[in-house]
Order: structure tokens, then C-alpha cells, then sequence
């Protein structure tokens, strides 16, 4: 008997050891595993799509000096004055400390040198042409805040203090060098000699501020450029008047104070498709825009898409959840070229009814949601568009149990300091249609 | 006397320790509430688990309640036994095998009269232990995908009490009652596009079922069996919590919300046997039985059920000129064959199970006591229709423990 008990003890023993483990390569019955849990891809949900005008740009403090202009077909013509005041890093001549070494100084020349920042869009092959023109008002903003907007002007003189017909070479050359008007240059000369001119507040008493205007007569140019707003600077250059030696001096004036910098954007949509853009609170239906939506960045054209529908996916089932979504838009074929690039991506933000902007588009992480160019091209562009992941923003919108909804803003990256543009295809588009795919899960 | 309720109290502990560890993984255990166990006692899983015949007279009989009115007085039975079983999984392109052991029953039997019985048992009804590893499955009515991993666990136990009564020497009858409880737990990963879905479900099930039974010898070397287990309710409910992962962020959508959820029925099922005595060397059993799956209107939720028959042949082999004093002049020997053509349809195709076994009965030294200890090889399922052939080699061993417990001995 006891030799069996311990047989039996054994054999227990082996069997509390277990199991071999399973590596789950076995599955039978597919089509029944989705009994509990169904996996649903929703692409017929209506998605609206129109383009809303955005009020005020804030323009100042963008650190871009943006000039040129381009006009097309499409978004009609756009152009950018670029506004600044000037800061003086000293306001002092070169001597060695006695009176008569600076009665000696003379006046030189004196020239802008604009630093690319690598911004440009539109044709550089072709020429750009701007003037200098001297500001008749401080560079103070009329508004209550302290900040200047795409649709803040300043006036000017009508005298151009210099000028520049240029092939812009953004990415190849470092800067420009254009000459200004020796008259101005001796004035400001002559006001730091006689001391009349000591400090920032006697200088800009001086001298208001500058700005650069595009060209917009004969031939005008079919780019906007980018320049650098801290490097950029205005160089006056002295030496010693019969002097031995060819000794040459200079004064670098710049925008120390990037808020007095401004790009005022100004665009004229005359015969165009979204000439009659309505106010900032209300939209225009890609149905009355050749099923296309619209988004310039600058002078504040954007695009907006709405779900109307979306809360009906509640009833796809008792029980169910959106966990991924993905929208896909599409530019619409010729809108875009070499000269007038796609951007990489755009910026999504939340909306409410009257274009009022809650927050950027965030995922569940809490970090902004971006729409990402799919660069790889087929021979038709069929793949080519954003994607913006919204499963997130739409699993709220379908829960949300009061009557208001959201809807998304599409903006381009760089809006206040940039004139790229796009144009979308809605749901009905014939050759970019917007795509729009849910997946759903039921538990 | 003291040493044996040492050594009982010893058995009920290992095999209450092991009841946890038994698991039986297969594909099949997805449906319904898992893959069955077959836990029979005694010498029956060498006789093909044929046997409502059968009396239990030299261990328990847990085919038929009405053969506990055949208990011998004076006995106390205990059976416990558990299973070594190597399983080949194959399906279409892959093969995979797999050990596993398992407990099987713990159960003890003692006459209440000189003509009625009793007996208790605890045994697993079913494991729901599965495993899904990165299965890619098609998103309804698109070209898109998406990939699921799961696994069950758990699983329902039974646990039974039977008493058998008997109308002079010849008619028993039985009843049982079987008490179905347990719960099972799934857990779900579904991998769509950049999300993570989580689905954790634990399922309780509780419910009881009836048995009726009755034996009748109709002469001595033939006895006829039948029993009919009634159709009944196991009521369910489930707790489930979901969450998604997006962005590396968790968000919880439900969280442990208990609901209710269609129950699962169990079948009308009747079953009868023979078993014939050959010239005291040979005893042939033979059963049928019917499980009404069709009329209990399943829910889609535990699979497609179908009407079940299970045909169940056994022989068991004794010596003639039995001489007590030698061993191996005691020793049984069984061979059976059982064909079940399964309760479950999957992809239109039944899954069912064939097997053939060999078993022996070992006596303990003196007693009535002996060791079972039986061999089967089965196949279970099919390659095709997307199938999943399962052949599994099985060693049952069961201690059947009799005792002769209730004499007072005469000398101390």
C-alpha cells in the first residue's frame, strides 16, 4: 500500500508541474472570433468641407522680413510690405577723442544687406523688384495691443530711398546689397556728427522706420522672399577725408526689437473662386467652390471640415468605440507646381461653429496632431496627400452629449510669416476626393 | 485506521492543489465554455468510458447514478486520478505538439442502506484555455486589416451528488444532481492601424443540472442502462473593462462594468448501455448516447451547436481460474473504442473525436483497493475546412480506494 501512496505522490507531483506553454499559432474559427467583438471600418461618414477668412494675423515679431508678391488664378494676387524700425548698435563716429579728427569724417555710401532665411515661393527665375521707402509714422501699432497684424499699414513716403531688380537666389546665395540714396545716408551721417543724433529714442526721431514695397507696376515680380530679421541690416560707411592711409569705417543699423518688425499681407481676390469669402464668423461651402477648399497662409484663408454626422456611429452598435481615424486629403490636381511647392504638412486646430479656435488638434498623448505629406507618388498622385490621425478628436465628437460640435481648422505651418497656399478636394471631388476611414470596435 | 485518514486528507489536498493547475490548452477551447473534459473513474477510461451498465460495485461508476444502488455494504470508495496527455496540433501548414497534465476527479462513494448509495464528486467540466498570437484578420468589407492576440483562461467545475437506490436485486435507480460553476477569463489585444484595444472579460457561470438513471439486470450475466440528463440553464453574466492605447496613452472606455450576457444551455441527453458477461472471462459494454444540442437554441455567442452522438464499446478481461494468492491472476485487462461526433460546428464542419484505448487494473497488495491505469489514442477534429486536427496520446491513472469501513472489528 505505501509504495502505491508514493507512487500516487509522485505522480501528483509531476502533474502540478504543468503545462507546456501554447505560442497561440492554433486558431480555429476566424469568422467567430468577431462574434464578440466586431472590427469595423466606417468610410462612408459625410464630411463637409468649406474655407473661412481669419481675421487678423499676428504678423509682428516673426522674425522674417517677408517681401514680393505673386498673383494666381486661383487665390488672385497677393503681396507682402515689410515694415521695421531701425536700432543703431552705437551712435557714435570713430575718433581717437579730439573734435577735429571727427570734423574729418566723411560720408561714404550706404547700402541694405537683406540675409536670405531660405523662405521663398513663387518663381525666383523670374526678377524681383522692390523699393526702400522711409516710414512718415513711428513703427507704433494702432491697435490696443502691442502687436502689428497682416492687415496693419504705415505710412510712407513716395520717395524710394533705394531699389533692386534681382533673380532671387534663396538657397544658393547668402544676402542681397541693395544701395540707398546717398542723400539719405549723408543725412543720417550728418545727424550723428553734429551729435544731433546720440541715442535710439534721437534716432528713430530721425528716422521713423523703413519699409520695403514690392514692385506692383510694369513687371511685377512672381515671388515672395524670406530675409532674416536679426542679421539684416543697413551699413553706412565713413573714412577720414584726405586721409594717408584708406581707412574705412561703418554703422550697422538693425531691428534690435523684433516686435517692430511687421509683414503687412494684403491680397486682391478679384475674380476669383473665393472672392466673396464672408466674414470671419461664417464659412463658404466647398459646394459653391467647385467642390475645392481653400488655405493660403498670410492673408488668413483657411479651410475647415465638419463631421454633421458623426454621432450616429454611436448606433452601430450597443457597445462600441472609435480607436483610430484616419482623414486623407487630397490637392487637387494642378493647383500646385515646382514654383508654388506643397507644403510638408498642415496644422489641424479645433474649432466651434463660428471659426473661434479652441486648441490645436491633439491626440490622447496631449501633443498637436499634424497632417503629414505622403510624398510617395504614383503615376497618377492618387497617394498623394495629408493624413491627420483624428480617431481621438472623433471618439469625443461622437460621445459628446450636448448639440454643439466641433469642427477642424487646416491651416499651413508658418501662417503668419508665409504666403504658401493649397487647394483641397471635398467628398465629392472627382479626382481628389477626401477620405475619411473610422475604425470602430464593438465590445 | 488513524493512517489511512492521514494518508485520505493527504489525496484531497494534492488534488485540490493540482485542480488549479489543470489546463488543457486547445484551439477548440475558444467555444462555448471550453473544451470538456473527460474525467471518468475507475477502469472506464480504459473501456472507452463505456459503461452505464455498469455497476459500481468495485469502483464508481460515475456513467449511471443508479449504479451506486449496487454499492456492496460495508464499503467506502474513493477515486482520484489524473491524466498525462501529448497532443500534435496540426493544421494545414503547421504541426505543434504539446504535453500537458491534468487533474481529473477526486470522488468518494459509501452505501446509505444495504440497497442505496451515495456519491460525491468533484471533477473540472471544462477549460477555456487558448491562446491567439498575432493573428491577422480582415477588417469587414475592406482590403485592411488588423491583428489580434488573445487568450482564455479558466474554466467550469462540476460537482456532483448522486445516490442510487435499489428495488430488490434486479431494478436500480438513480438521480444526480450536478452543481456546474466557475468562471472564465479573455483577454483580447486588437492591434488596429496605430491604436491598441484592450478587451479583459471575466465570465461567471453558475447553474445545476439534474440526472436521472436506472439500471436493470436482466439476468445475471446481462444488465441494461440508461440515463437521461435533463436540459437546464447555466446562468451567465460577464465584468468586462476595455481600454485603448493611442500615442502611448491609455484610455479607459470601460472599466469592470458587469452585464448580463445570453446563458448557456445544456442539452437534453439521453444515453443507454448493455453489458454482457462472457463465460466469466469477458464482459462487453456498449453504449449510445444522444445530446439534443439543436433544441437548446444556443446563443451565436458560444458557437454553432449540433445534435451529438456518442457511440461507446469496452471489453474487459478477467481470468477464469482466478487464484487469489497470485498477483497477476487478479489483474484486469480492458481495451474500448469511443467515436463522439461532437457537439460543435465550425466552418460547416463537426468536430469530432475517435479514439481507442487500452487499460489495466492493478489490485493494492490485499484489499479491494487497485490502480487504473489505462492508454488512449485519439484523434479529435479535422485539417480541413480550416480545422485543426488534434491527435493526443492519453495515460489516465485512477486510485480506486475501497475500504471496508463500516464493520466494527471485533478485536482492536
Amino acid at each position: 500500500m505505501r509504495k502505491f501512496i508514493l507512487l500516487l505522490f509522485f505522480v501528483f507531483t509531476i502533474f502540478s508541474c504543468g503545462t507546456d506553454t501554447d505560442a497561440g499559432k492554433f486558431v480555429v474559427g476566424s469568422d467567430y472570433l468577431s462574434v464578440n467583438n466586431k472590427v469595423v471600418l466606417v468610410d462612408t461618414v459625410t464630411v463637409d468641407m468649406s474655407t473661412i477668412n481669419i481675421d487678423s494675423l499676428l504678423t509682428s515679431s516673426q522674425s522674417r522680413i517677408l517681401v514680393g508678391n505673386y498673383s494666381d488664378p486661383i487665390f488672385g494676387k497677393v503681396r507682402s510690405n515689410s515694415y521695421f524700425q531701425l536700432s543703431g548698435t552705437s551712435y557714435a563716429l570713430k575718433n581717437s577723442g579730439s573734435d577735429t579728427e571727427t570734423a574729418n569724417l566723411v560720408f561714404d555710401s550706404i547700402s541694405m544687406i537683406l540675409k536670405y532665411d531660405n523662405y521663398y515661393y513663387g518663381d525666383t527665375t523670374q526678377v524681383q523688384k522692390f523699393d526702400i521707402h522711409r516710414l512718415t509714422q513711428r513703427v507704433k501699432p494702432n491697435t490696443e495691443d502691442s502687436n502689428f497684424y497682416n492687415s496693419s499699414t504705415l505710412s510712407y513716403s513716395s520717395e524710394s530711398l533705394g531699389s533692386i531688380s534681382y533673380k532671387p537666389r534663396p538657397t544658393e546665395k547668402d544676402s542681397i546689397n541693395i544701395k540707398m540714396s546717398a542723400a539719405f545716408g549723408e543725412g543720417i551721417f550728418q545727424k550723428i556728427k553734429s551729435r544731433e543724433v546720440t541715442d535710439f529714442d534721437t534716432f528713430t526721431e530721425y528716422l521713423k522706420g523703413l519699409v520695403l514695397v514690392p514692385s506692383t507696376s510694369n513687371s511685377p515680380s512672381s515671388s515672395v522672399i524670406g530675409f532674416h530679421t536679426s542679421t539684416s541690416k543697413i551699413r553706412l560707411y565713413y573714412s577720414k577725408y584726405k586721409s594717408d592711409k584708406e581707412d574705412s569705417y561703418y554703422i550697422d543699423f538693425s531691428v534690435l526689437d523684433i516686435a517692430k518688425q511687421f509683414n503687412s499681407i494684403s491680397s486682391d481676390k478679384t475674380g476669383t473662386l473665393i472672392q466673396n469669402l464672408p466674414a470671419s464668423s461664417s464659412k463658404l461651402s466647398s459646394s459653391l467652390t467647385n467642390k475645392q477648399g481653400f488655405i493660403q497662409s498670410g492673408t488668413g484663408v483657411a479651410c475647415r471640415i465638419d463631421f454633421p454626422n458623426i454621432k450616429q456611429l454611436k448606433y452601430i452598435s450597443n457597445n462600441g468605440a472609435i480607436v483610430d481615424a484616419r482623414l486623407f486629403l487630397k490637392p487637387v490636381n494642378n493647383s500646385y507646381s515646382k514654383e508654388y511647392p506643397l507644403a510638408d504638412s498642415l496644422r489641424i486646430y479645433v474649432a466651434d461653429n463660428l471659426n473661434r479656435l479652441s486648441s490645436p488638434l491633439l491626440n490622447s498623448a496631449g501633443s498637436s496632431v499634424y497632417g503629414i505629406l505622403n510624398k510617395k507618388s504614383d503615376e497618377f498622385n492618387e497617394n498623394l496627400g495629408y493624413t491627420i490621425s483624428i480617431g481621438n478628436f472623433l471618439q469625443k465628437e461622437m460621445l459628446k452629449t450636448s448639440d454643439s460640435r466641433s469642427s477642424l481648422i487646416l491651416m499651413l505651418p508658418g501662417i503668419s510669416k508665409s504666403v504658401n497656399r493649397i487647394v483641397l478636394g471635398d467628398q465629392k471631388h472627382v479626382d481628389n476626393k477626401i477620405q475619411l476611414k473610422i475604425y470602430y470596435i464593438s465590445y | 485506521m488513524k493512517n489511512r485518514i492521514v494518508l485520505f486528507s493527504c489525496f484531497i489536498l494534492m488534488s485540490l492543489t493540482s485542480f488549479s493547475q489543470s489546463i488543457s490548452s486547445s484551439p477548440y477551447s475558444l467555444y462555448g465554455l471550453g473544451s470538456l473534459y473527460d474525467s471518468d473513474f475507475g477502469s472506464l477510461p480504459g473501456m472507452g468510458s463505456s459503461g452505464i451498465a455498469l455497476p459500481s460495485d468495485s469502483f464508481i461508476n460515475n456513467l449511471n447514478p443508479a449504479s451506486l444502488g449496487f454499492m456492496p455494504l460495508n464499503h467506502f470508495m474513493l477515486d482520484v486520478g489524473g491524466k498525462a496527455i501529448a497532443t500534435t496540433y496540426e493544421n494545414k501548414t503547421l504541426t505543434e505538439k504539446r504535453n500537458n497534465f491534468q487533474f481529473s476527479h477526486i470522488a468518494f462513494a459509501f452505501p446509505v442502506t444495504k440497497n442505496s448509495g451515495f456519491s460525491v464528486a468533484l471533477r473540472p467540466y471544462s477549460s477555456a484555455s487558448f491562446k491567439i498570437s498575432d493573428l491577422i484578420l480582415p477588417i469587414a468589407d475592406s482590403q485592411e486589416t488588423y491583428s489580434l492576440t488573445a487568450e482564455g483562461s479558466g474554466g467550469l467545475n462540476n460537482f456532483d451528488f448522486s445516490y442510487g437506490y435499489r428495488f430488490g436485486k434486479k431494478l436500480t435507480v438513480g438521480v444526480s444532481a450536478a452543481l456546474l460553476f466557475g468562471n472564465t477569463v479573455d483577454d483580447r489585444t486588437f492591434t488596429i492601424l496605430n491604436s491598441i484595444t484592450t478587451i479583459h472579460k471575466r465570465n461567471d457561470y453558475n447553474g445545476v443540472r439534474a440526472t436521472v438513471g436506472g439500471q436493470y439486470v436482466i439476468e445475471s450475466t446481462f444488465t441494461i442502462g440508461g440515463t437521461v440528463k435533463l436540459p437546464s440553464r447555466v446562468k451567465s453574466s460577464k465584468v468586462q473593462s476595455v481600454e485603448t492605447t493611442k500615442d502611448g496613452v491609455v484610455t479607459v472606455i470601460e472599466s469592470d462594468k458587469p452585464s448580463d450576457i445570453d446563458d448557456y444551455y445544456m442539452p437534453l441527453e439521453i444515453g443507454v448501455g448493455v453489458s454482457k458477461r462472457f463465460k466469466n472471462v469477458l464482459n462487453v459494454t456498449l453504449d449510445y448516447e444522444k445530446s439534443l444540442w439543436n433544441d437548446t437554441k444556443q446563443s451565436e455567442l458560444y458557437g454553432d451547436f449540433v445534435n451529438q452522438d456518442r457511440f461507446a464499446l469496452g471489453f474487459s478481461y478477467f481470468n477464469p481460474k482466478k487464484n487469489f494468492r497470485k498477483y497477476w491472476d487478479r489483474v484486469r485487462y480492458f481495451a474500448g473504442a469511443n467515436l463522439d461526433t461532437g457537439y460543435l460546428e465550425i466552418n460547416g464542419k463537426r468536430v469530432n473525436n475517435a479514439s481507442v484505448s487500452l487499460g489495466i487494473n492493478l489490485p493494492i497488495e490485499n484489499t479491494f483497493s487497485a490502480l487504473n491505469i489505462s492508454y488512449s489514442y485519439g484523434q479529435k477534429g479535422t485539417v480541413s475546412n480550416n480545422l485543426i486536427k488534434e491527435n493526443y496520446h492519453k495515460i489516465s491513472i485512477n486510485l480506486s480506494l475501497d475500504g471496508i469501513w463500516f464493520v466494527k472489528r471485533k478485536f482492536e
